[in-house]
Formats: C-alpha cells, structure tokens, sequence
C-alpha cells in the first residue's frame, strides 16, 4: 500500500520542463531513493511533493488525499517533513530550539500560543531533547545553532526533519559535503531510521543509495527512465548510459 | 524575580524624582510603542517604518471620543488598543503579502495615505493645527490631573505592557516570530503559515501601538498632526535601534536615551539631531545590538580583564 504517490507529476518552467509526467509510489515504511545526474528534476521533485512549488500538472496522492496545491505550511502539517539540500536551520537561535520549533509544529493543539512559557511544554522539549540525543547533538542543546561545524549543521538538518514526527520523510542529499568520516556517520545515522519511517532519499553517493534502499527511481532529464530493486537498477543498461557510466559490475 | 525586572521598577520609581514629571511620562509611553515595534522588527524581522499609523489612529480615534462623547478611561485606554491593533491588521494584511524593501516601502506608503488623511480631514482631525482639547478624565474615581498622577498611571501601564510583551516573546508564538526572521523558509516548510504567523505580530505591534498613542492624547491633551507622521515612525525605529532590537528591554533602553535626549540637550543645542545621527551611525556599523549589547560586551570584557 503505498504512502504517497504521484501521477503525470509535471513542473515546467518556461520552455525547461524540469519534471516530466513522473509517476512513481512509495510503500509505508519503506526507504525510496531517487538518483540522476546532477539537474536531473530531483530537489524540483522534492520541492512539488512538499509544496513550494505548485506542479503544473498532475497529481500528488498522499494518504489516499490529493495535495498538490497544497502551502508547504499545510503539508507540513500533514506530516510530511523535509531536509535541505542546502543547510536550512534558524543560526541566531539554540539547537534545541531548531528543533523544538519542528516539534512544536506538529503538537495537535496549539493552546497558549501566545501566552504560556514555551518552556512549559514539556512533551514538546522531551521529544526534541530525544531527537537530539539520536542524532548525537544533546550536548550542544544550547549553543547558536550557527556556531556549529558544518558537519553538525547537516546532523541538525536531519534533526529538525525527525523532530516533525513525520510519516512520510524527505532527506535531499543529507551528506551533502560531508567528509568521508562525516559521510560514515550520517550513513549510520540514515540506516538506523530505515524502517521506523517511510523515506524518500536524494543522495549522489551511489554506494550508499545501492546498500540502502528498498527501491530505486532513477531520474534523467526530468523524467523517470527507471525503477526496481537496487540490483535491477544496476543491472538496467539505460540506466547505465545516463548516469553510472562505468561503475556497475560487469 | 530577576534583576532587569528590578531595575526597571527602580527606574520607573525613581524617575519623577531627577526628571520632569512630563518627560519622564513620555518616556514610558514611547517604550510601550517601541515595544510593540521590536515584536515586529527585532523579533520577527519586519522594518515596519509606518508604526505611527496606529499610534496616530488610535490617538485620533479615542481623542475624538474623550472629547464630543466624554467615554471613561478605562474604555479610550481598550478603545486606543482596539483601534490601534484593527489598523495594523489592516496594514499588516497587505504589507505581509510581500517581503524585504517592497515590504517596508508599504508600510511607509500607508503611513502617508494614514498621514494625510488625518491632513485634510480638519473636521475631524483639526488638519494641521492638530486636534486640541482632549480632556484626561478621571480614573476609577481618582483625578489623575497633576503630573505625578498621570506618571503613576502611565507608568503602571508600561510595567503592565512589559509583563505582557515578556509573556509572549517567551511564549511559543515568540520562538516561531524569531524562526521566521531567520529563515523563512525554513519556518514555512515546518508548518508555520508565516504570513499568517507575520499578521499576527503586526497585530499585537499595533496594540502596543495604539495604548501608547491613548497616552500620548491624553498626555499632551492634543493629538498633533506630526503623531502620525513618518517622522514619528521614524523615530520608533531609531530609538529601538539605539537601545537594541531583538531583545526584551532595548526599545525600553532606547526610548530612556531618545527622550531624555531630545528633552534635555535640545534646550541646550538646537541642532541636537546630528548627535542622533551619530548614535545611530554608530549602532548600525559597530554595534547592532545596540545599547543591550553594548552593555553585555562591557560585562565579558570586564569578566575577561578579571
């Protein structure tokens, strides 16, 4: 049963049709990459599926509902979370704050808004607390969140998406300039999420992608030119000629 | 109860003791307007250069009241709000649906239309020669008409609207207004509707905006034209900025160093604003916290010397 799933999903800008009529799903549960050449559609992709951009057509099914349309706020509200490809936090505020705030969104009610202490709201300060703990940051809870390492910054990237307790998550490229060491971590960090949320993954870090997934799309040129298991994907020979070249086995 | 709270309310105390009673009670009605700016610029990010509209709006509003319809203070002080926070969400409403210089250039164009307005209907606003005669009637029973008493009452009134203001820039809505400052985008992608989230601040500002204006009627017993100018505006801006946007007590800080200036070196030196200009020149390149930081900066550095 799958989560989401799109339909003739199409963003042009002018004449460059940046997403073409792709129609792919995603099984609860399961972890989903997209991969293709660098300008292959796939932060446009991201971007349709969590509202800042409006699809020029198609449709967007998530939970049976159709939310193309949809403001980022709302869809965020629906629980789909997301991380940047290029780091998104709030620098002048404290860590914890950065994730507090992801937290705090996604509480049912927002009684007190503008009136109770943020401080009493202990169930939304445990979980960002418990979040930061996960991803190894606890003990930074409250310094700038722009005083960090880049390193640190990508770990409170993720942070801030799982503090949404989101049901469908989008992680676009979360080692994106990490050191090899750094790539290892967030690898692991990634791999530990595998299961306990449905995820779909941009990464250009082809081995990482090939351990990981459940499923793979691959994009080229805005349209979808292939989908399967990682061993189908690396046996595809299309596949092979847009994007691998010769990195698959013989 | 912590020590900015206690200096504070030694100041309030203390402060028609060394300085002229009026003066000393503009100083806090301009904090309470500063305060509502800096949930606005300092908080949110938002350079409104048009918050006399509300404070203008509102001293007209309840000016006119307290003068042909003789209303109680306790209604024109809740009138003064309400007025002052409905015009700012009209404002609000149509500044928010843009962002950076478009934004402030609204919020400075509706000032003018505000502006002259008030100009060219003299038989409401009395034009250019202001609106006189707003009497200051009495307070549950108590006749706040020597200076000392309309100082207690204005001062009780800014201690109130520092509790509140306090109350919600430590509340969530003040986590969300300093995300949306940040990075908007992000904020917006959390499932904050920050134009929405943007309104609100505007609201709240024009509050605090339109209580100061109120006071400021009833103060002077006129409301002059300049109340709602950009000017006024204007000085809202610098004086927050002086003392320090963004946190709790600068506008406070900065509407100490604005009147005070204004009041007393002006009676001195006629061409007292170039001092300001100065101050301000000063903040914007070296010290964007202003005053606040500058005094956090004296204290490490004192810290660090031993």
């Amino acid at each position: 049963m799958p989560l989401v799933r799109t339909e003739r999903l199409t963003k042009s800008f002018g004449a460059l049709v940046a997403v073409d009529a792709v129609t792919f799903a995603v099984d609860e549960g399961s972890l989903h990459s997209v991969i293709g050449p660098n300008g292959a559609g796939k932060t446009t992709l991201f971007n349709l599926l969590t509202g800042q951009l409006a699809p020029t057509s198609g449709r967007i099914v998530f939970d049976g509902r159709d939310i193309a349309g949809t403001p980022p706020h709302g869809i965020a509200r629906l629980g789909i979370a997301r991380s940047f490809q290029r780091t998104s936090i709030f620098p002048t505020l404290s860590i914890l704050d950065n994730v507090w705030l992801a937290a705090f969104a996604r509480q049912r009610s927002w009684r007190g808004l503008a009136w109770r202490r943020a401080d009493r709201y202990s169930e939304v300060a445990e979980r960002a607390m418990a979040v930061l703990g996960e991803v190894g940051l606890e003990e930074k809870a409250g310094e700038p969140a722009g005083a960090i390492s880049h390193g640190e910054q990508r770990q409170l990237e993720l942070a801030i998406g799982l503090a949404a307790a989101p049901r469908l998550l989008l992680l676009d490229e979360p080692a994106a300039g990490l050191s090899p060491e750094e790539t290892k971590r967030m690898v692991t960090l990634v791999s530990k999420l595998k299961g306990r949320y449905t995820i779909i993954l941009i990464e250009h870090k082809i081995d990482v992608v090939m351990s990981m997934s459940d499923r793979i799309s691959v994009m080229h040129f805005g349209s979808l030119i292939a989908e399967g298991a990682p061993a189908e994907i690396q046996r595809s020979p299309e596949v092979r000629r847009a994007y691998l070249g010769g990195f698959a086995a013989p | 109860m912590s020590r900015a709270w206690l200096v504070t309310l030694a100041t309030v105390v203390l402060l028609p003791v060394f300085v002229r009673h009026t003066i000393a009670t503009e100083i806090w009605i301009f904090a309470i307007f500063g305060l509502g700016l800096n949930l606005l610029m300092g908080y949110t990010g938002l350079l409104s250069f048009g918050q006399a509209t509300f404070f203008g709006a509102a001293a007209y509003a309840v000016g006119y009241l307290l003068k042909h319809y003789a209303i109680n203070v306790v209604l024109a002080l809740a009138i003064g709000v309400a007025v002052g926070a409905a015009s700012a969400a009209l404002v609000g409403y149509l500044c928010v649906q843009r962002s950076g210089l478009y934004f402030i250039m609204l919020t400075f164009a509706l000032n003018q239309m505000f502006y002259f307005t008030a100009y060219q209907w003299t038989t409401v606003t009395g034009g250019e020669d202001g609106m006189p005669g707003v009497p200051r009637p009495e307070v549950l029973g108590l006749d706040i008409h020597a200076p000392l008493a309309y100082y207690t009452v204005v001062a009780l009134l800014f201690v109130l609207a520092l509790w509140i203001m306090r109350r919600i820039v430590e509340s969530p809505l003040g986590k969300i207004l300093q995300s949306i400052r940040d990075n908007e985008l992000r904020a917006e992608a959390l499932g904050y509707n920050v134009p929405r989230m943007k309104l609100v601040a505007f609201v709240l500002g024009g509050a605090f905006a339109g209580l100061a204006g109120v006071l400021y009627a009833m103060l002077f017993g006129i409301v002059p034209l300049e109340a709602i100018g950009f000017v006024f505006s204007g000085n809202v801006v610098f004086a927050t900025l002086i003392g320090g946007s963004g946190s709790l007590y600068g506008p406070v800080i900065g509407s100490f160093v604005f009147i005070w200036l204004s009041e007393s070196v002006s009676a001195i030196w006629a061409r007292w604003p170039l001092l300001l200009g100065v101050a301000f020149v000063v903040v914007v390149l070296f010290l964007r916290g202003g005053v606040v930081e500058a005094w956090a900066r004296y204290r490490a550095w004192r810290h660090a010397s031993g």
